[in-house]
This record gives structure tokens, C-alpha cells and sequence, in this order.
């Protein structure tokens, strides 16, 4: 195994997707403009020519529609992978989500299963502005029945949306677009990542940092910017609707002090509901908790502003050093 | 003159109609003051006509995506009574385990599954159907809607699909003029269904209730070249004798017109086919058999119900955290650092 081989995180989205669909001939994608011109981020290249027409399609503006078609198909024995170019059209979809998909298993005491994934991007950045930029993942996490997937980085992505693919559990998988340009070794065969379980990105004694998706990179950034690798445990969610709480219990006793890093607004976020999780289970923070979130409004176009909206590293680094 | 007897299809369609008409006045009959059913229920007295006419050409595995008004297409999917009065109970016995009650009676044994979210069935079943074609199946979907329902937009975005893709789908819109309590002239400029369904490049059509036995053998047509991947649209003009939901009659609330249900009942689909059916000379001897029949598959079902436990799970049915495949997981150590770049807009 070669360990020079670089992939950025798009390029990694694509061999998931060629690999899945080599393991199982059920898996296929569909969604607007998905198999032409850009590729939805290059995400899809090459995968029509491979697969043919059959196994990736284009579709009308029909967003309700298709995410109906998933499921009815994947209640059938399908594993469809459905693509909207940005989160917010996800929108169209929710009484998919909240009244068919999440409850499928539920209602059926368990017998049948919907394994979908639903590939949504999050504009965040560059003048995307208040419709081209959410997120909306803690309302999809707040539904019972749902996965709620965020990578934060190449390798991360590929062994993610491969498991994602092969649960047979519906799966929401979210991608930041600011990430497609991050590049790291990722192995060339499939694998497969547990989906309950956060990954410790950084070991430290002193400080325990939660992040999403592409907070990840951010806190990585400030720690590296405060030379605090080694002091800092760095959690990366990886899954934040149904993950196991103990590796997060286990670092807030160890180290005393908690900040929680999100790229999402900060009301009903998955760091409220990791912070109210850590006061009830007593783990004895020694200083209040940090929350570091997008500012509860919608996202502002114009430069200036977009840059002051979105936390980046020198706010971690700032909220590290009030905490430490 | 010499009198026919009854043809196989002409007692299958009798059989059913009878049964769903009787399993919903047992059901009514039984919910107070027994209140053992407890959860809301949409009965179709009165609209028994389109499954029992269908029934005759579904196989096993076909699906049915019903709307919430659903009894009588479970019934001709052959599901079984005794599982759907269980969950009407709330009992682990039920076609959901007792989780969900009439409103969402679902069972994957027999391809069955309905909700009471309006138009959503329907567009799943799309979906079911992309599956069959996908694996070149010859099993066909049928999805059930009302008047109500095909209002949404994404009935029309779900009959395109299945138009554009050529799905084995069989669009069925019971249309009973009310949806809750609103007269669809309350709602709609355009009350021609078809005119509006028409334009996606399937064929429609819009049948009554005046022949239950010709309707059948439409259908049995149009079934045919559904199973071809021709997706085809059928309204049927229809009236439920009963209220919106539950047992009670909700006609105190004045919003239908007391002759116009008179009018209707006067056209009842078991008068309807008792009508053309008498004429041969094994009617009688034909309908005391099965009215016994149904009385036992009902005096059973109830039992049946009355003896199921109460589930206890409920929580762990939400995720299943399994995989398809034989998964060994990747205990993933890669790293980045600091040096990774934004993404850089090549705009959009």
C-alpha cells in the first residue's frame, strides 16, 4: 500500500461511490444535473461511463418526488444514492423525512428497513448567501430514525459514505464545500467506518474539543497555531444523531474543560445538546463550556460580513485561551 | 330460459366487496363502548368498489401504496384480518407490531403499505416500481390516492417520474368528492382529474360504479399493460356513506347535503352487483355461504386480537445501526494538518 496516495476529498466522494456500486449492483444515483457538465463537484466523474445511464440519471426539478422514489426503492431492495447540489433544497423533501422515511423501520416494529443515502452540499462560503449555505442538521438529527453523517476530511469521507451506503439505516450525508479542496492519503480499497463512533483525532490532558465536519479542520488550525497537540483531546463527531456519548463522557472527566465547534447555527445545535448531555451527566467541568457556532441569523452575502459570520480558527484560539 | 351460474371472477368480486363491507360495520360496530381500538380509523363503506374489482389480477408480489382510507386494499391484497384488527388493538400480533394502528396499516408480507400523510404513499410507490423495473421484474405497483390527496405537487412530480421513466405504476384516485370536509368545487377551478393528469403522457381514464363486474374487466385490461412498464392513471367516482374518520356520523356538521348521500346510497355497490348477480341461479345458495364465511374470519380475527399481547419495544425499531454486508471496520488513523487549503471558488 503506496501512502503517497493523495486524494482530495471529492475525488475520495467519487471512488466511494465507483466502489459501492462494483460491491453491489443495487446501489445507484440520481438527482438534478448529476450526470453531466460539473459533476456535482467532480463527486460523480467518470461513473456514467463505467456504470452507463442505468445507474446514474439525471432528473426533473423534483425534489419531493425523487426522495419519494428513493425510499419506495429502497423499501423494494435498492440502495439508492439521491444528490441535491445544496442543502437547502433538502427543504422541498421534508415531509419525506418526517413522515415516511424516518419512521419507516419504526412503524414496521423493525421488519423492513430503508438504506438510502441522501447527499446533501453546504454552500458555506464565497457569497453563497441565505439560500445556497445551510446546513440544517440538527433538524434532520432531531428526527428518530435518521443518520446524520458529516465528514471532515478525505479519508474520513471515502470510509464514511461506504458505510453509509451498506447501513441499512437512511442516511442524510452532508458535505462542506469549503473541504473539497483538502487532500490526504486515502487507501485505495474500500473500507468501511463505524458510524457510532467519534473519532479522537488529537490525545491530550487538558482540554477536550468537539468538532463537526468542516469545524474539524478549523480546530486543528488553532491547535496547531497554539502548539497544544498533545495537550488537547479532538473529537470528531463524524455522526451526531445517534453516536456513542462514552468516548465524550470519558474526555470532559479526563481534562475538565469543554469547547464544542460547529459549523451550524448555535441555536438547537448538536453543541447544545452535547453541552446539556455533559451537565446532566455530571462530568464535572471545572469552567462553563464554550459553544462556537454561526450567530443565530441567515448568512449574509457580502464579503465583510460573510468572513465576520463564519467562526474560524482565531475564535477557537481565543475561546482556548479563556478556557485554559 | 336457462339460468347461468356464477363465474369464478364474478364470486371473487362479490366475495370482496362483502368482505370489506362487513369488516368495516363489525369494526364500527365493535369500537364503542368495547374501546379496545384505540386509534383513529378511516372507514370505506361505500368505496369497496376499486379493490374488490382489482383484487382478481394482483400477484403476491405486486406492492399496493395506499392512502389512509385503506382497509379494503389490504383486504384484497389477501392480508390477513386477524393481523389487521391486532393492530387496530395495539398488539405485538399486528402487521406493525401494534405501532401504528389503522391510520398507517402496513404489512411487507403481502407488498402492503399505506399513510395518512396525504399524497406520500403514492409517491413511494413510484419508487417501488423503479425497483422492479430496475431488476427486471414483471411486478407491477398500484398507488392509491383521493381527491384530496392529488392536490399535492408531488403527485404530479411522481406521476411524471413514472411517465418519464416508463414504471410498471397503476395510478388509482378514489374520488369522493370530499376532502375531510370540503367539497372539492370548494377547492379546485378544475374538477376534471383526468384533464389535469392527462398532459404526463399516460393513459387515463375515469370509470363509475354503475357495473362492478365491467369495471373489473377494464381493469383487468389496463392491469395488463401496466405489467408492460405503460404506467396508466384511473379515477373512480366513488362516495364513502360514512364520516371523515371514526364511527360516528359526522353529517351534523352539515357539510354535505343529505339527498346528495341518499342519491348515492341508492347506488351502493353491493346493490349494484347483487343487482346483475341475482339473475343466476346459484346467487343465493353462493351469498348465505359466504356471509357465514366472513362471519368466522371476523369472529376469529377479533378473538385472535383479543388474545395478542401488548409489545413492549418500541425504541430499538427506530435504527437498526446493521449493514447489508459482512462489514469489518476501518480503525482510521490518516491525518491532515493545518496546511490544507480552503476550497477555492471557481464560482458555484
Amino acid at each position: 500500500m503506496k501512502k503517497n496516495r493523495v486524494l482530495n476529498f471529492s475525488e475520495a466522494i467519487n471512488e466511494a461511490q465507483i466502489q459501492a456500486m462494483e460491491l453491489d449492483k443495487n446501489v445507484f444515483i440520481f438527482g438534478q444535473g448529476v450526470d453531466k457538465t460539473a459533476l456535482v463537484f467532480k463527486t460523480t466523474n467518470k461513473i456514467k461511463d463505467k456504470f452507463g445511464k442505468k445507474r446514474i440519471f439525471d432528473t426533473p426539478n423534483a425534489e419531493q418526488g425523487e426522495t419519494a422514489l428513493a425510499a419506495g426503492a429502497a423499501n423494494a431492495g435498492l440502495r439508492p444514492i439521491l444528490i441535491h447540489h445544496r442543502v437547502d433544497f433538502m427543504a422541498y423533501t421534508f415531509d419525506q423525512f418526517v413522515n415516511w422515511i424516518s419512521l419507516w423501520s419504526f412503524k414496521s416494529a423493525g421488519k423492513k428497513k430503508l438504506p438510502l443515502v441522501v447527499r446533501g452540499i453546504i454552500g458555506k462560503g464565497w457569497g453563497q448567501g441565505p439560500q445556497h449555505a445551510k446546513t440544517l442538521h440538527s433538524m434532520f438529527a432531531y428526527l428518530p430514525g435518521l443518520k446524520v453523517v458529516i465528514p471532515s476530511s478525505p479519508s474520513e469521507a471515502k470510509g464514511l459514505l461506504l458505510s453509509s451506503i451498506f447501513t441499512d439505516d437512511p442516511v442524510i450525508f452532508l458535505e462542506y464545500r469549503s473541504l473539497y479542496n483538502t487532500k490526504e492519503y486515502v487507501p485505495p480499497e474500500p473500507y468501511f467506518i463505524n458510524l457510532e463512533k467519534p473519532r479522537l483525532r488529537y490525545v491530550g490532558q487538558k482540554l477536550t474539543i468537539i468538532a463537526i465536519g468542516s469545524a474539524v479542520l478549523s480546530s486543528i488550525k488553532a491547535i496547531e497555531k497554539m502548539n497544544l497537540e498533545g495537550a488537547v483531546d479532538l473529537i470528531d463527531l463524524r455522526e451526531i444523531s445517534s453516536f456513542d456519548y462514552k468516548a465524550i463522557y470519558d474526555s470532559c472527566k479526563k481534562t475538565k474543560k469543554l469547547i464544542v465547534v460547529e459549523d451550524g447555527w448555535e441555536k438547537f445545535s448538536v453543541a447544545s445538546e452535547i453541552i446539556s448531555n455533559v451537565a446532566i451527566n455530571n462530568v464535572g467541568l471545572e469552567k462553563p463550556p464554550i459553544k462556537i457556532c454561526w450567530p443565530a441569523s441567515h448568512v449574509p452575502m457580502s464579503n465583510p460580513l460573510e468572513i465576520s459570520y463564519y467562526p474560524n480558527e482565531d475564535d477557537i484560539c481565543k475561546a482556548i485561551s479563556i478556557v485554559l | 330460459m336457462v339460468k347461468k351460474k356464477l363465474s369464478f371472477l364474478e364470486k371473487e368480486i362479490y366475495f370482496n366487496i362483502n368482505l370489506i363491507r362487513s369488516v368495516q360495520l363489525a369494526i364500527i360496530d365493535r369500537y364503542h363502548p368495547e374501546d379496545k381500538m384505540k386509534c383513529p380509523m378511516h372507514f370505506c363503506t361505500g368505496q369497496e368498489i376499486m379493490p374488490s374489482s382489482i383484487a382478481p389480477y394482483l400477484k403476491k408480489e405486486d406492492s399496493i401504496y395506499s392512502h389512509h382510507r385503506s382497509h379494503g386494499y389490504f383486504l384484497c391484497k389477501k392480508g390477513l384480518l386477524k393481523k389487521m384488527i391486532a393492530e387496530f388493538f395495539g398488539k405485538v400480533t399486528g402487521t406493525n407490531g401494534g405501532l401504528a394502528g389503522s391510520q398507517e396499516l402496513s404489512d411487507p408480507d403481502i407488498n402492503f403499505y399505506s399513510g395518512t400523510i396525504l399524497s406520500g404513499a403514492l409517491a413511494m410507490g413510484v419508487g417501488d416500481a423503479f425497483a422492479s423495473k430496475y431488476k427486471n421484474k414483471k411486478n407491477i405497483n398500484v398507488s392509491v390516492i383521493g381527491d384530496g390527496g392529488i392536490e399535492e405537487g408531488i403527485v404530479y412530480e411522481s406521476i411524471n417520474l413514472a411517465s418519464l421513466y416508463k414504471l410498471p405504476v397503476l395510478f388509482i384516485c378514489e374520488n369522493n368528492i370530499y376532502s375531510t370536509h370540503t367539497n372539492i368545487k370548494d377547492r379546485v377551478v378544475s374538477q376534471d382529474i383526468v384533464k389535469k393528469i392527462s398532459p404526463h403522457g399516460l393513459k387515463c381514464f375515469s370509470f363509475d360504479l354503475s357495473n362492478p363486474i365491467s369495471l373489473s374487466l377494464k381493469m383487468k385490461k389496463i392491469i395488463k399493460e401496466v405489467r408492460k412498464g405503460k404506467p396508466h392513471f384511473v379515477e373512480i367516482k366513488t362516495y364513502r356513506f360514512g364520516s371523515h374518520v371514526g364511527p360516528e356520523s359526522d353529517d351534523h356538521y352539515g357539510y354535505r347535503k343529505q339527498n346528495e348521500l341518499k342519491k348515492w346510497k341508492k347506488r351502493d355497490p353491493i346493490n349494484q352487483i347483487k343487482k346483475i348477480l341475482i339473475k343466476k341461479d346459484d346467487f343465493k345458495s353462493y351469498e348465505k355461504l359466504i356471509q357465514k364465511k366472513i362471519n368466522k374470519i371476523i369472529d376469529h380475527a377479533f378473538k385472535f386480537a383479543d388474545n395478542s399481547k401488548f409489545p413492549k419495544e418500541y425504541k430499538k425499531y427506530n435504527l437498526s445501526n446493521s449493514y447489508t454486508k459482512n462489514i469489518k471496520f476501518y480503525e482510521n488513523n490518516i491525518s491532515f494538518g493545518s496546511e490544507q487549503e480552503d476550497h477555492k471558488p471557481k464560482p458555484y
